[in-house]
């Protein structure tokens, strides 16, 4: 095992790493006095170009492969997350194409190309050391893109807030994940799990009981690296950072906040869950409770559901309205992980990446909206479906896509998520409390997503305002991503088959 | 295979083509509409004589020639719905006499119809039966006959209802429809036997169709609980279509009155080729009615009942014939007992023999309703026998030709056509093995066909003329009040009111088919039987030695004999002397009254059926009505109010208590929301305090979990 090995296997990331750098340089050497528009013009298609290649490495050289103990893992799963990922982030991307709050390109999408990177890494591992590491690249690639509009007070101050929190709950994350190598002596997820059922067989033996009891240390390890997951995805309580800086945060980075944070969050939080707390579950199953991981998780899901969708019924802002809409979405993701099935992968990926889709197109038309009315509040989509009819009939999509009415992605993924919750083997009927909640909140949700819908084709508009015309790139961005929404609500196999495939293996 | 097999379906779908387009031309777009038609059914000739050459040239003796392309038309389950045609003898004789027939009555019309003012309309309907006609002679599945069968039905609803604002007319489409309607539902539920029965509606189909031995097997030796075998059953019901369609007794009734029609109509759908389908689809399924020699007893019943009706109807129709005194409605009967010989014929001797008359009497039959038609458009709509007279001098082709009709009608002895097609039934009806009664039948309809023609010709073209010159006439009078046709329109205006000859565009067919009715016959001599033998596979032999034999001499002397005397008898009663005059009672009512009378009023079998089948309708319609006013109404009318009570209850509940616990409810959420929504103070310390609070409370919630289980 050399390094030329870790090489080969962090090629894609490379690519992306050579292109943050490159569009950095470029911008920083070449195109000085050049103006704005070329050089985004410029940014944007080094930056895809570097994603570009990396999706294609991926597809033409597929590896598997494990580098020092799970240091770097490559498999067809981490693959398939990886390339959704980067076309995220290609998304992400061609969204800022027509963006104007900054003069400094270069350096914005050296930003989000790093944040990939860190996501990337974070995907492709199974240490915990490096977990945290990429963890933080991400976060704090994150941090300054959400600060990144200097001209607005806004973007400052959730960049501090987000800043502050996401801080703390890295300390915690750190601290959990030191405890869990006190356990383990290891900072592999495999390792880590053995140690775990060791003590755990241990300590039933000694209590002379036939159900789990848990280690205050574990106790503690658990609650404190969920927190620090908890804070990537915004879920209750560790989301209060999240409607401050999804209003705050410049359009596209609210976006990869939104969309390609919370895919790779998701995705190691469930690797780190089935991998390395595999001995220390417990259930939920009504009036059969075990302490573990999935009654914590299972609290924080419904906690994030009920907040989320109640606290955005009384939103008058389009952002803080989403933000609130994803804490309640992240909810209803964490039921995929109470099933403790690998499996559920499946069901967990279709939904993130969906809804990743989604809420990158509402954050297309919001950025649109604000650039001419000024401002993401209700009231200024008023009207829209007059002025700008395609816009809107996006905008319907990406809505009702959220509200999950079929034959839209969003739809197929609540189903196909809550059936399996239903029917994952042994947890029986165990999570239909959960399941209840979950579809009972979809159902108050509809009334704010409704609430948008009926300001863009119901309201009219209240005064002639300045007409900006949507930009070509984002219009076309906006229609591809409603028109995938729509494939993949239609053929959900698209996504679903490769998946299965890959967890088959 | 040839090229014309493949593409037969462009004969009916010429014509088809041409009615379509019609149907969409302008009301005055007159030349285009006749042109369409008459350029369609031209071409369709031309096919037909095509097909008709190949099929002469390729069969020979001993062997038929039979060509069926066939096509998978939709699926069910696993099995396909197949249609197909065919060409085999059969179906080309009937493709050209239909075409020609046809051909000759669209180029009559046009100058039929000249002053009508739906003359579009008109040629439409026609192209549309023409090809629903041809369309059913080609057809090799059962079920593709049975939609072209439907669509003859239609079209011919349509045209006899063509001057529907005569109400008589309306009254005769109405009626027309609905009794055939009977037959063909008799003849429905015999496809859907034998498809039950054989899984296929194809006649011919490589071995598997439902007329080949396999199938023919397999249905013979089924039997059913009624005794009789399965292939008896099935034909005897498809004999119901075509007692229906073909006017036999007791389903007669409509084609008398179908004679409302414009007479090209009646030439051609009510004597010619429509009514004659049921005639062609007994032909067509002969084998399923007489399967198999040596088969099971009773096999055969289907065909003694073919003979029965049909020497019954030939009987019955031609007494009826005799008391008539509408020139159209005498002809009509004429049809229906003509028919009735095409079916003792098939009954009795075959398909060739049933065939033979069929396509003569198409001929002499058309050439009788387009002469009446020329004696009507002479003489300003005129029908009644007893008001014209003397028409010889007048319309002297009309008169011709209409003696040529005549005398192949009666099947006068040698020259004309009838006579050896009547005789070749009457020949096989003697020597049939069932029972002498039919040949008897037979013989005195042939001499009562022999008096009621000679009746019509002598009142209607002997004699002085009766016509009420220069007063319109009742039938004329309603035609214009009707039509509305403006007054210069009048035929009276622009011409003189007497008798007038016919134009040329009328003449033409008249004499075609006047040549045609006297040389069709030497193609069916006994001493060259040459179309029989097309029919059949086998080739003629010229023996003249043949006509000497006895039996067939017998029969020939005999039938020679009756036709003499009925037209003997028609000179002893009309002839003599000149008639009165329009008033004038018939002659024969001086002889018998009574028996005049009862015929005609034909039997009153009308009369019979209006009291029988429309009083029970009638009664049934009553009982319908009054219980659903008396009993239906009341428990609707209960319903009624019980579903308002729940409505009420259903609102009330609604409104009050999920309205406002609704209400309530989502009030409640948004309170919550914003409950929710005042966590974000916007402090980010407060925030950071609640996180913490957060972690502690979850580690609080796992260790309370760990120590409560």
């Amino acid at each position: 095992m050399s390094y030329l090995d870790f090489l080969r296997l962090a090629i894609p990331e490379t690519i992306v790493v050579v292109a943050a750098l490159a569009v950095l340089g470029v911008d920083l050497v070449v195109l000085r006095g050049v103006e704005t528009r070329l050089r985004l013009l410029i940014g944007t298609m080094i930056s895809c170009v570097g994603c570009l290649g990396g999706v294609a490495w991926l597809l033409a050289f597929p590896q598997t492969g494990n580098f020092m103990h799970g240091m770097l893992v490559a498999n067809p799963l981490t693959r398939i997350v990886m390339i959704a990922l980067l076309l995220l982030t290609i998304a992400t991307l061609l969204l800022s194409l027509e963006t104007r709050f900054t003069p400094h390109i270069g350096e914005f999408f050296a930003l989000v190309l790093l944040g990939t990177v860190g996501m990337l890494f974070l995907v492709s591992t199974e240490d915990i050391l490096m977990i945290f590491v990429s963890l933080e690249l991400t976060s704090l690639s994150l941090y300054i893109l959400t600060a990144f509009d200097k001209s607005s007070v806004k973007s400052s101050e959730a960049a501090l807030k987000y800043f502050l929190f996401g801080g703390m709950a890295a300390a915690f994350t750190l601290f959990g994940l030191s405890l869990l190598y006190g356990i383990a002596h290891s900072t592999n997820l495999g390792q880590i799990a053995q140690a775990i059922a060791q003590k755990a067989t241990h300590a039933s033996a000694g209590a002379g009981a036939s159900h789990l009891t848990l280690d205050p240390v574990l106790i503690l390890a658990i609650v404190l690296t969920v927190a620090g997951f908890g804070f990537k995805l915004a879920t209750v309580p560790f989301h209060l950072w999240a409607p401050d800086a999804y209003q705050g945060a410049p359009i596209p980075s609210a976006a990869l906040i939104a969309s390609g944070s919370k895919l790779a969050g998701f995705f190691i939080l469930a690797k780190v869950m089935f991998l390395g707390f595999a001995g220390a579950e417990g259930t939920v199953a009504w009036r059969a409770f075990l302490p573990g991981w999935v009654p914590l998780l299972a609290v924080i899901a419904a906690a994030s559901m009920v907040l989320g969708n109640l606290a955005a019924l009384v939103q008058g802002s389009v952002r803080r309205l989403i933000a609130y809409s994803a804490i309640a979405h992240s909810g209803y993701m964490l039921i995929a992980l109470l099933s403790h099935q690998v499996e559920a992968m499946a069901p967990l990926l279709y939904y993130v990446m969906t809804y990743g889709l989604t809420t990158l197109g509402a954050f297309g038309v919001v950025g649109v909206v604000q650039e001419r009315a000024g401002g993401d509040r209700l009231a200024d989509f008023a009207g829209l479906g007059r002025s700008a009819p395609l816009l809107s009939f996006c905008m319907l999509i990406f809505m009702l896509s959220l509200a999950g009415i079929p034959p839209l992605a969003g739809f197929f993924g609540k189903f196909y998520l809550f059936s399996f919750a239903l029917s994952a083997p042994g947890s029986g009927l165990g999570l239909l409390w959960l399941v209840s909640l979950a579809i009972g909140m979809s159902a108050v949700s509809l009334y704010y997503y409704l609430q948008v819908l009926k300001q863009i084709y119901v309201v009219p508009t209240a005064a002639s305002g300045t007409s900006v015309k949507t930009p070509v790139s984002t219009q076309t961005v906006l229609v591809l991503l409603a028109l995938a929404v729509l494939v993949l609500g239609c053929v959900p196999g698209l996504v679903l088959i490769p998946i299965l495939s890959a967890l088959r293996l | 295979m040839s090229v014309i097999v493949h593409y037969l379906w462009l004969i009916p779908v010429l014509p088809l083509l041409a009615a379509g387009l019609s149907a969409l031309a302008k009301q005055r777009q007159r030349v285009f509409a006749a042109s369409l038609a008459i350029g369609s059914m031209a071409l369709s000739l031309l096919l037909s004589c095509w097909a008709f050459g190949l099929t002469l040239s390729q069969s020979g003796a001993g062997h038929l020639y039979r060509q069926v392309v066939n096509f998978r038309w939709f699926q069910i389950g696993d099995t396909w719905v197949k249609l197909g045609w065919m060409l085999d003898p059969l179906a080309a004789v009937m493709l050209v006499m239909v075409s020609l027939v046809g051909l000759l009555i669209f180029i009559y019309s046009v100058g039929y119809m000249r002053d009508d003012e739906n003359f579009t309309r008109f040629f439409c309907f026609l192209s549309l039966f023409g090809a629903a006609m041809l369309g059913l002679v080609i057809s090799n599945s059962l079920l593709l006959l049975f939609i072209c069968w439907e669509l003859v039905g239609l079209t011919s609803y349509l045209l006899i209802g063509f001057w529907y604002h005569k109400p008589a007319a309306a009254a005769a489409a109405k009626k027309a429809f609905m009794t055939t309607r009977i037959g063909d539902l008799a003849f429905l539920l015999g496809m859907v036997w034998l498809y039950s029965a054989t899984g296929t509606l194809l006649f011919y189909d490589s071995g598997k169709g439902c007329l080949e031995t396999d199938a023919l097997i397999n249905l013979v030796t089924q039997s059913t609980s009624l005794g009789i075998a399965a292939s008896t059953g099935i034909s005897l019901l498809i004999f119901c279509g075509a007692i229906g369609k073909s006017g036999q007794v007791p389903l007669h009734v409509w084609l008398p009155d179908a004679m409302e029609g414009p007479t090209p109509v009646s030439a051609l759908i009510h004597a010619a080729t429509m009514v004659a389908a049921g005639v062609f689809l007994i032909a067509r399924v002969y084998p399923l009615m007489a399967p198999l020699p040596g088969g099971p007893l009773g096999s055969g019943a289907a065909l003694k009942v073919v003979t029965w009706v049909g020497a019954i109807t030939a009987f019955f129709a031609a007494t009826i014939a005799v008391a008539q005194s509408d020139i159209k409605r005498i002809l009509a009967y004429s049809t229906v007992s003509q028919l009735g010989y095409m079916m003792l014929g098939l009954g009795v001797g075959g398909v060739a023999v049933g065939m033979f008359h069929l396509i003569t009497h198409a001929f002499f039959k058309s050439l009788l309703f387009l002469g009446a038609g020329s004696v009507i458009h002479g003489c300003h709509e005129e029908q009644d026998i007893r008001c014209l007279g003397g028409l010889r001098k007048y319309m002297p082709i009309t008169f011709a030709t209409y003696a040529v009709g005549t005398l192949a009608l009666c099947g006068f002895p040698l020259l004309f056509s009838g006579f050896w097609s009547k005789d070749d039934i009457l020949h096989s009806a003697r020597v049939w093995n069932g029972s002498h009664w039919p040949f008897y039948l037979g013989v005195a309809g042939a001499l009562l066909t022999a008096f009621y023609m000679t009746r019509q010709v002598y009142y209607v073209f002997f004699g002085s003329c009766r016509l009420a010159l220069g007063q319109t006439t009742a039938s004329e009078q309603r035609t214009v009040e009707h039509a509305g046709l403006p007054a210069r329109r009048h035929p009276h205006d622009e011409l003189p009111p007497g008798p007038r000859e016919s134009g040329r565009v009328m003449a033409v067919p008249l004499i075609l088919l006047a040549s045609f009715s006297i040389l069709l016959g030497f193609l069916g001599t006994p001493a060259w039987p040459w179309f029989q033998g097309f029919l059949t596979g086998s080739r003629p032999v010229l023996a003249f030695g043949s006509l000497l034999e006895p039996a067939i001499l017998g029969t020939m002397a005999l039938s020679t004999l009756m036709v003499f005397l009925g037209i003997a008898l028609g000179y002893w009663f009309y002839g003599r002397r000149a008639l009165a005059g329009a008033q004038a009672p018939d002659p024969l009512e001086h002889v018998q009254a009574d028996i005049f009378v009862l015929l005609r009023r034909k039997y009153y079998v009308d009369e019979a059926y209006n009291w029988a089948v429309v009083g029970l309708n009638a009664w049934c319609a009553k009982a319908s009505d009054w219980l659903d006013q008396h009993i239906w109404s009341g428990l609707v009318q209960a319903l009624v109010f019980v579903v308002t009570g729940l409505s009420w209850l259903n609102r009330f509940v609604d409104e009050v208590l999920f309205n406002r616990g609704f209400d309530g409810g989502c009030g409640g959420l948004t309170q919550g929301g914003s409950l929710m929504s005042k966590l974000q103070g916007g402090r980010v310390q407060r925030y950071l305090r609640l996180a913490g609070i957060g972690v502690v409370l979850l580690v609080l919630l796992l260790v309370w979990g760990c120590r409560a289980s």
